[in-house]
Order: structure tokens, then sequence, then C-alpha cells
């Protein structure tokens, strides 16, 4: 049976773009995510090491901020890091992205398993979390990733902080504009190649994801599946 | 491509920061004039030479302060709120005023 994203009432705001990509989708984490862009699996898992956008916005993901945010994570069995813009992978493959002393972001892994937010999520009620506040990332926020070699090249073009590893290593968060949208990105090389994701406001996904195809084109980027996002060693 | 320092964040393009006013203590709204109110809200002093000032990375929502240098168009410093502000400043209510 072939899966849509209009068989969930939860959706990518990208849904539409994706479908014009020619994308098949699957299940995931109660929502359609695009598998695939295309038939050829081969040329779009080079494509991800050349330079692939995929959409990840129906992963799990949430947020936290107040005064009490990094005792009351770690007090549900989080680890963070002590500076601000790291991300402090845990046990089960979520991400934790300390964006301010008071405020965290949690991201889950790329097969859609939601542990530790889901965990989280379930603990925090506003009378229990005193001085620590929920966040709803994944209804604010759109999720995307930019894989591969020439990745690089592409910021360049669009952002103004400087990514190379030096400056910015794997696990380094980047809060700045990105074609004029204020943006987290977040850097999760694989040994192969760069990769980084990228989150903003919801509402102008559709904007920022016409405006990377635009940026991409010129080193050869197009839209990837989550398929070809998970062959990346 | 003028440069600011986000305490936060590092170094980013002007163009991702709002200026904030004047840093000025805030009087008790509560209990001063109308006059001292207005004072606070809309006037500046405008200072030729080195000023303290609110600005905010709006990236990120953040609020610090810079010092700067009006005269040379200079960011002398920028710091973390936190240096300034070490207590929570509250105002008390006075009292309601009572029926007749």
């Amino acid at each position: 049976m072939t899966i849509l994203p209009q068989d969930f009432a939860r959706r990518s705001f990208l849904y539409r773009e994706l479908e014009s990509a020619g994308a098949t989708f699957d299940e995931v984490n109660g929502a359609a995510i695009a598998m695939a862009c295309g038939d050829d699996a081969a040329a779009e898992a080079a494509q991800a090491r050349s330079l692939g956008l995929s959409d990840l916005s129906v992963l799990p993901r949430t947020g936290y901020k107040g005064w009490n945010m990094a005792t009351w994570l770690q007090g549900q069995g989080a680890e963070m890091a002590e500076q601000n813009n790291n991300v402090s992978p845990q046990a089960d493959g979520t991400r934790i992205a300390r964006l301010a002393p008071g405020e965290a972001l949690l991201l889950g892994d790329d097969q859609g398993s939601a542990g530790l937010i889901e965990k989280m999520d379930g603990a925090w009620s506003m009378e229990t979390a005193d001085g620590c506040f929920q966040v709803p990332r994944a209804e604010t926020n759109f999720w995307l990733a930019l894989s591969g070699a020439e990745t690089p090249a592409l910021f360049a073009k669009i952002c103004a902080v400087d990514l190379r590893p030096a400056a910015a290593p794997p696990h380094t968060v980047v809060q700045t504009n990105v074609a004029r949208l204020n943006a987290i990105i977040i850097r999760r090389d694989t040994a192969e190649v760069p990769v980084f994701d990228l989150l903003s406001d919801i509402a102008s996904a559709v904007y920022l994801w016409r405006a990377l195809l635009d940026a991409m084109d010129e080193f050869g980027g197009k839209p990837i599946g989550l398929t070809a996002l998970r062959t990346l060693k | 491509m003028k440069q600011m320092n986000c305490p936060l964040n590092g170094v980013r393009n002007i163009q991702e920061f709002a200026h904030g006013g004047e840093v000025v203590d805030q009087p008790d709204p509560n209990r001063c004039s109308d006059a001292e109110w207005a004072e606070f809200v809309f006037m500046e002093a405008n200072t030729a030479g080195v000023v303290r000032e609110w600005w905010c990375h709006v990236a990120t929502a953040y609020w610090f302060i810079a010092e700067r240098d009006t005269l040379k168009d200079e960011i002398i410093r920028t710091y973390d709120a936190g240096e300034l502000f070490k207590e929570r400043v509250d105002f008390t209510r006075p009292e309601a005023p009572k029926e007749t």
C-alpha cells in the first residue's frame, strides 16, 4: 500500500514540496516521512555524499527552557554540556543541544525513536517541574538535514558564520541568520562527509526549502530521502 | 559589514542585532511622577562618548549590554546583563485607594 502524507493528521509543512520532488513516503513517528526522491537508490546515496537536502520535520524533538532547565533535565537522566551552543549525545541516540544557560533542544535519532524525548515530555508537568518550561519544538520548528561534501560551499552562500571544522567542529550549535531566517544549525558530521541539521520557524518552511534548493543548484544539490541519509557512515 | 560580539553566540554581523536603548535605572512605576516615567520611556541622553546600551541578538532573542564609543563608532565591550543586574528587582504595589 502506498503511504501518503495525507493519510496522517500530522504532516510536515513541506509535504507538497516533497511530493512534487517525486518523494515516496513511509510511516515514522505517526506521520509520513520522505524515504526516497526517485527510484535510483544508488544515485540518491551518492547525492547524500555530494549535496543532499532532506526533511526530518516529522521526527521527534522537544525543548525546555527556564532558570531550572538544566537541573530538571539532569534529574530525568539527561547528560548535558556546561558549555552553551554544544550538543551532548545521549546513550539512546537522542542529542541534547544546549542553546543557552536556560534553554535546551532535544533531537531524536534518524530512526524516529522517541525514547528520552517521550520520557521527558511524559514526566514534565507545570506543577512538578518548577522553573523549567516546555518548548513545543515539534510544532514550532521545521527540521532539515543538509549532507555532503559541498555543504560548506552552500553555507558560505547563505550564512555569514564560519562553519569550517576548525571554527565549528561536530556537535557545535550555531544560532544565526540563514537566508534571512533565524535558524539553529547543528553540525553532526559522519566519518565520510559533513552533515548539518537546520531548524527554523515552521511557517517559513516552504520559503527556506525553495531558497536552499535554489542556492544548491549550482553545486548539483537535490532533495533526498531518509534512506539515503541513513547510508552515510 | 560591522560586527558585534554576542556574549552568548560569538561574533555576528550587525544585522543580526537590534538596539534597545540606553541602560538606565527604571523608576518605580507605582510611585514615580508622570514626568519621571515619560523621561524613562521616551528620552535618551544621546551622549557623545562612551555609552552603555541594551542590544538584542535577534536570532536567539538574547538581550545583553554593550559599551560603545559613539565618537569613534567603536564597540568597546559586550557582556551578559547578569554582570549589572545581580538581583531580581521587585516593585511593591501601592495600596488600592480606599472606596468612599
